[in-house]
């Protein structure tokens, strides 16, 4: 007993030593990012009014009265400071999500495919005749939706962890675009994703807002309530098939059903239904559309499904209705209307998003209506957040104060010279604002000449910034050459891009001012955590040593303690993995990493297991020994066995960042089509099931209850097959709500029957044998619902009998000190991570895959499923534990009985939780000090951070399953000895 | 990566003199100046293999790997097993062209091992990447098993001992045994800079990936 409480103490300090982490870890980012917006918010007291339009540095004009003023009082006043010009009077901005610029711009100069210059017709002769100007708008990673829409509404670079906000968005609280106008008295629509109503709660005079996997219910002009339901369950089953898709397991012909072509567009029916009459109204400024369906395309057959291109012509047809009502037809009274449409990504080839190659950041920026009578041939590349300070120099509001972007000066070509000067000024004024909030030591006050510009940052910025105004005013005061593009003029411009190029890329680049104190409490816990984990697992390993050689004393010599090679090598694995995460190529790349580590792991192991071969080997022909040469024959041949299994799932997924182009067997298969598909999953569902049956039949319980338990994991089995039977192949649509019924019912059979062994068996079971079978039991229980949830991933199967048979070899294994085995199935559950298909990038999480069963959005339960899907492979090999202990247990059951049950326990316990435990500290610590090293890397925000999510939900697994494990076999345990002191007072009575 | 291949077996020479050349195998006992021989004699054979494929068919490792390697192993075949095979055990009761026949025989046997140990380890597979693979292994197997083969055809004791257990006797055993282990985990090591991204043409081809560096580094 003293022993459990010195073990539930020991998982106590896990716990309190990891826990106060988490607070500092999840702030890191997010406070940083808020610090910065309040700094900024009180380093200016004066909020936004028309200071935006004073130079910094001297005191606004009118202080706080702006504040007060009433909108189309305040617009006029804008109308006169800004000093540019506004040409238009309504905008209309659409989105299309996930519209790739390449798609309409072309790439790298070359003139687009002829098929997408076909898809677009309208569009194309626009940018043809010089009538619309469009360039390749660099976005920021992470490339999903929400953050991409907070980049281009307020031009700042937002908190890397927006992403895990995503869905479930919150409202936008920085000075942002709409904020600007809705205060100068816009009247704005929005039809389209709801994330801009989550983002801007109450900005919108009207709306109609769809969501981006569930198209509520709600929406008024369904036509009847079988219809929704339909519709529903349309999306689930687009949903199920996403997943095939990210998996590459479906075929990319055979993908096509009706029912998708119907969600894809109807998505988009829902934005457009109410555009032409919106379009015939004239009461708003600000018309914004949210296009989704050509991400749902992409999502589902890629760039090149034979979708994209009516996808295409559609948004190219709205753009066409736009043009031709409003922009060609401006004659009239209601003032002058620019379309811009851009797009937050791009994708993937594959259709997914969120990393940070190209094809995922090259989204569109297009500007429809400008008066631009050459055609230009040449598209230049921006960056997202340049949207933002040209809008709101275009339309005379003040650039959102968190604005990093630079204006667009194609936009501007129209202006006079002196207006552009002025646009750039004021674009100068406010990056120069957002630097002094930023790096305290900008202020510049002296107007000198130019100066050649070096020293520290503060100075280099200034004095770049003070080149500019002077070369500015000097222009301004010789009023002769106001009239022609003179050479001062192309200086004075010069000198503002220059200044305002460098603080942009300065101000995107950097990290935001991170709380000290919280960072450096937070590495202080993890650090002392690790440190306190270590020397446990030091002391244990010590204390096992020291039992081990009173115990073997007479058998082995003290070869013991040598260091043996496999022992040594997987210690330097930390290593190498720590110095790893120092290269973002390595982080990008690093399911090479874990798969050539745990492959010559195996190696080594094999080789262990031929150095024992010897002994027997030479004397074969002894029969003592026979039996003995049998166990380490058999070793041998599963070693090689399971490399060869390793290296096929390896080939499963050609997985990272550089060389996914690659074949790989999960591309084969889905060239091979939907039968052969059908036919592997039928084989291996009906391969595991036997598997478990007979390993179930061969535990010494008695029937009944075998029966009971294989019945319990069969009729899931069997759902799950004739799930794959019906709905894998036929496209139906009615079924598609039988699917999910049929998923939720495989869900709740499999989670009760897991809870009941769990619970009941040790109670039930006879009790010499209770202990290994409900090991087992709770084994195949918990892992099971891993494994089945994933059904449509066949993958799955593959992995855990992988990782099902390396327990075993392992524990086949005596000679092998335990804790690493106990690494060795770490390091095993990390490559079956990558070689599921996962990597460092955010692109590859199967979100559609969270989706699956579930008939309304829940954050919560799609949440829990999008984690159970990513971290199947390392939960299993943490959950395989209980299956290892209970095959160990045998071990220590033949230790001298002066050890009390706790003691037991303990031992029983302590390594398989510590070691996980241990290393994925060690790998936390290291990477979060990389991290804060790397804070200046150009890659941060693509690479590391991603990772760091990884890292921080890799280290939630971790506790999670060890926490399991612990739970289980203590219960188990506590069970059996509460029984046994029963039974033994029992006997005691009868005596 | 050619200074390297050169390189290699030299400094297993060192190493190897620094060891025990006292030792007295069963059964002939080689001075520790024949063994440097032996070993130049092997590294001479690379260099003109390299310089054969260079000159006179103007190809690299980099440039055409496959047929490199095929340069290498083919030329280096004969020099391998023919001065090995001097060193064979029990030379009463086996003849040397007998020791020879092992040798051709372990290039074989020694190549499937290899191409295995390669393939799991993550080298690619596929009709495109064979000749590569099977060239390769051609190569590592002449350097790790064919001298083992040579000397002590199929004694499995002999052989554990060398490979599982790594506990050489005598100097024939060291010849062998440190090039061959200097060979393999100079060729691990080798693959460890493949997913960088440095775009250097070496590691162009990820498909080649390990194939490739592998040899390049032993």
């Amino acid at each position: 007993m003293a022993g459990v409480i010195i073990q539930m103490l020991g998982l106590l300090i896990f716990v309190f030593g990891f826990f106060p982490v988490k607070p500092a870890l999840s702030g890191f980012r997010y406070n940083s990012v808020s610090v910065l917006v309040f700094s900024s918010i009180l380093s200016e007291p004066k909020h936004c009014g028309p200071e935006s339009f004073c130079a910094p540095g001297f005191d606004s004009i009118q202080n706080n009265s702006a504040g007060n003023l009433p909108p189309d009082k305040l617009r006029s006043l804008y109308q006169e400071l800004s000093g540019v010009p506004t040409s238009f009077d309504k905008l209309i901005v659409m989105v299309v999500d996930g519209l790739p610029a390449e798609f309409v711009l072309g790439k790298d100069g070359k003139p687009l495919r002829a098929d997408l210059r076909e898809a677009m017709p309208y569009t194309q002769s626009l940018l043809a005749n010089g009538m619309a100007i469009g360039f390749h708008a660099k976005a920021a990673p992470p490339t999903v939706t929400m953050p991409r829409l907070k980049a281009m509404v307020s031009g700042a670079i937002g908190g890397f962890l927006d992403v895990a906000f995503n869905f479930n968005t919150q409202a936008l609280l920085d000075d942002n675009l709409l904020y600007q106008f809705f205060k100068i008295g816009w009247k704005m629509v929005m039809l389209g994703d709801e994330t801009w109503l989550k983002l801007f709660p109450g900005l919108f005079m009207r709306h109609d807002g769809v969501s981006s996997f569930f198209v509520s219910i709600s929406i008024a002009d369904m036509n009847s309530y079988g219809g929704s339901l339909l519709f529903v369950a349309a999306h689930i089953y687009s949903a199920l098939h996403l997943s095939c898709e990210l998996l590459k397991l479906t075929s990319n012909m055979c993908r096509i059903p009706m029912l998708q072509v119907k969600d894809t567009v109807q998505v988009d029916q829902n934005v457009s239904r109410h555009l032409s009459d919106e379009l015939s109204r004239y009461d708003w400024d600000l018309l914004i559309l949210h296009y989704l369906g050509l991400d749902h395309v992409g999502h589902i057959g890629g760039r090149n499904s034979i979708l994209m291109a009516p996808k295409l012509k559609e948004m190219d047809d709205v753009v066409k209705m736009i043009h031709t009502s409003r922009i060609l037809n401006q004659m009239n009274n209601h003032g002058k209307t620019l379309l811009v449409v851009v797009s937050d990504h791009g994708m993937t080839d594959n259709g997914n998003h969120g990393g940070s190659s190209y094809e995922e950041t090259d989204s569109l920026a297009l500007f429809i209506g400008l008066k631009n009578d050459v055609p230009t041939s040449i598209q230049d590349t921006v960056y997202q957040i340049d949207i933002t300070s040209t809008l709101a120099l275009l339309f005379g509001v003040p650039i959102p104060k968190n604005n990093a972007g630079v204006q667009i000066s194609e936009i501007f070509k129209h202006l006079a010279d002196d207006k552009k000067l002025r646009a750039l000024e004021l674009n100068s004024w406010q990056l120069l604002r957002l630097l002094q909030a930023q790096l305290p030591g900008v202020s510049c006050n002296e107007v000198s000449g130019i100066s050649k510009c070096n020293g520290s940052l503060e100075k280099m910025f200034c004095c770049l910034y003070m080149n500019a105004a002077f070369l500015h005013n000097s222009w301004m005061s010789k009023a002769v050459s106001r009239l022609k593009h003179g050479e001062e003029y192309n200086t004075a411009v010069g000198a503002y891009n220059e200044f305002l190029r460098i603080a942009s890329e300065w101000l995107s680049r950097r990290i935001t001012d991170k709380p000290v104190n919280l960072l450096a409490f937070g590495v202080v816990a993890m650090l002392t955590s690790c440190l306190i984990l270590l020397s446990l697992l030091y002391l244990t390993c010590k204390e096992d040593f020291g039992r081990e050689r009173i115990c073997l004393s007479n058998f082995e010599n003290s070869s013991m303690h040598a260091w043996h090679l496999d022992e040594a090598f997987t210690f330097g694995v930390v290593f190498v993995l720590v110095i790893s995460m120092g290269s973002s190529s390595m982080v990008e790349e690093e399911q090479y990493i874990w798969h050539f580590v745990a492959s010559t792991l195996t190696l080594l192991l094999l080789r262990k297991a031929i150095q024992s071969l010897k002994f027997e080997g030479a004397q074969s022909f002894f029969s003592l020994f026979k039996g003995q040469n049998k166990t380490s024959g058999f070793q041998t041949s599963s070693m090689a066995l399971f490399l060869v299994s390793g290296r096929i799932l390896r080939g499963w997924h050609q997985g990272g960042v550089n060389w996914t182009h690659l074949p790989d067997i999960s591309k084969w298969l889905e060239q091979a089509g939907g039968d052969y598909i059908k036919a592997i999953q039928l084989v291996t569902g009906i391969l595991v099931m036997t598997l478990s049956l007979i390993s179930l039949s061969t535990l010494e319980v008695n029937r009944k209850l075998v029966k009971v338990i294989g019945f319990c994991f069969l009729t899931p089995g069997f759902l799950v097959l004739h799930h794959i039977l019906k709905h894998q192949g036929s496209m139906l649509a009615p079924s598609s709500y039988n699917a999910t019924m049929l998923v939720q019912t495989v869900y709740l059979v499999l989670g009760f029957a897991t809870l009941g062994t769990v619970v009941a068996l040790p109670w039930l079971s006879s009790l010499s044998t209770s202990k290994t079978c409900s090991y087992y039991n709770s084994y195949v229980g918990p892992s099971d619902p891993v494994e089945l949830r994933n059904k449509s991933l066949l993958v799955e199967f593959t992995n855990s009998l992988f990782v099902i048979g390396w327990a075993y070899i392992c524990s086949c294994g005596q000679q092998n000190k335990q804790w690493v085995e106990i690494a060795a199935v770490y390091y095993m559950g990390m490559a079956g991570h990558y070689a599921l298909g996962n990597s460092n990038s955010l692109a590859t999480i199967d979100v559609a895959g969270a989706f699956i069963g579930i008939s309304s959005h829940s954050t919560v339960l799609s949440g829990i499923l999008m984690f159970i899907i990513t971290y199947a492979s390392p939960m299993l090999a943490i959950l395989s534990m209980v299956m290892y202990i209970s095959v160990k247990s045998s071990n220590y059951l033949a230790l001298p009985s002066y050890m009390d049950s706790g003691e037991l326990l303990k031992s029983m316990l302590c390594l398989p939780c510590l070691v996980p435990l241990s290393l994925n500290s060690i790998l936390l610590v290291a990477y979060t000090v990389i991290l804060i090293l790397m804070r200046n890397h150009l890659f941060v925000w693509s690479v590391f951070s991603p990772k760091y999510l990884y890292v921080c939900a890799i280290t939630v697994c971790v506790y999670i399953g060890v926490s399991v494990v612990a739970a289980t076999v203590a219960y188990t345990y506590s069970v059996v000895v509460f029984r046994r002191t029963i039974r033994a007072s029992a006997v005691m009575e009868d005596t | 990566m050619i200074i390297l291949l050169q390189s290699d077996p030299a400094s297993t020479m060192k190493h190897k003199k620094q060891g025990r050349p006292g030792e007295l195998s069963a059964s002939a006992a080689v001075s520790a100046a024949e063994a440097f021989i032996v070993h130049s004699i092997c590294a001479v054979g690379l260099a003109v293999s390299f310089w054969v494929a260079h000159s006179l068919h103007s190809i690299t490792l980099i440039s055409h790997p496959f047929q490199t390697l095929f340069f290498i192993w083919v030329v280096e075949c004969p020099v391998v097993i023919l001065l090995y095979s001097r060193y064979r055990q029990n030379r009463y009761e086996c003849s040397y062209l007998r020791a020879v026949g092992r040798g051709l025989l372990g290039l074989l046997a020694g190549a499937l091992v290899n191409a295995f140990g390669a393939i799991a380890l993550g080298a690619p597979v596929g009709v495109k990447y064979l000749s590569s693979t099977v060239n390769w292994s051609m190569m590592m197997s002449l350097f790790v098993v064919v001298p083992a083969a040579s000397v002590f055809g199929s004694s499995w004791t002999d052989w554990q001992r060398l490979f599982a257990l790594t506990k050489p006797v005598g100097t024939v055993e060291y010849m062998i045994c440190l090039p061959a282990h200097g060979a393999l985990i100079g060729s691990w090591f080798g693959a460890w800079p493949m997913p960088l991204d440095w775009e250097r043409p070496w590691q162009l081809d990820h498909g080649l990936g390990f194939g490739i560096s592998e040899p390049s580094a032993c």
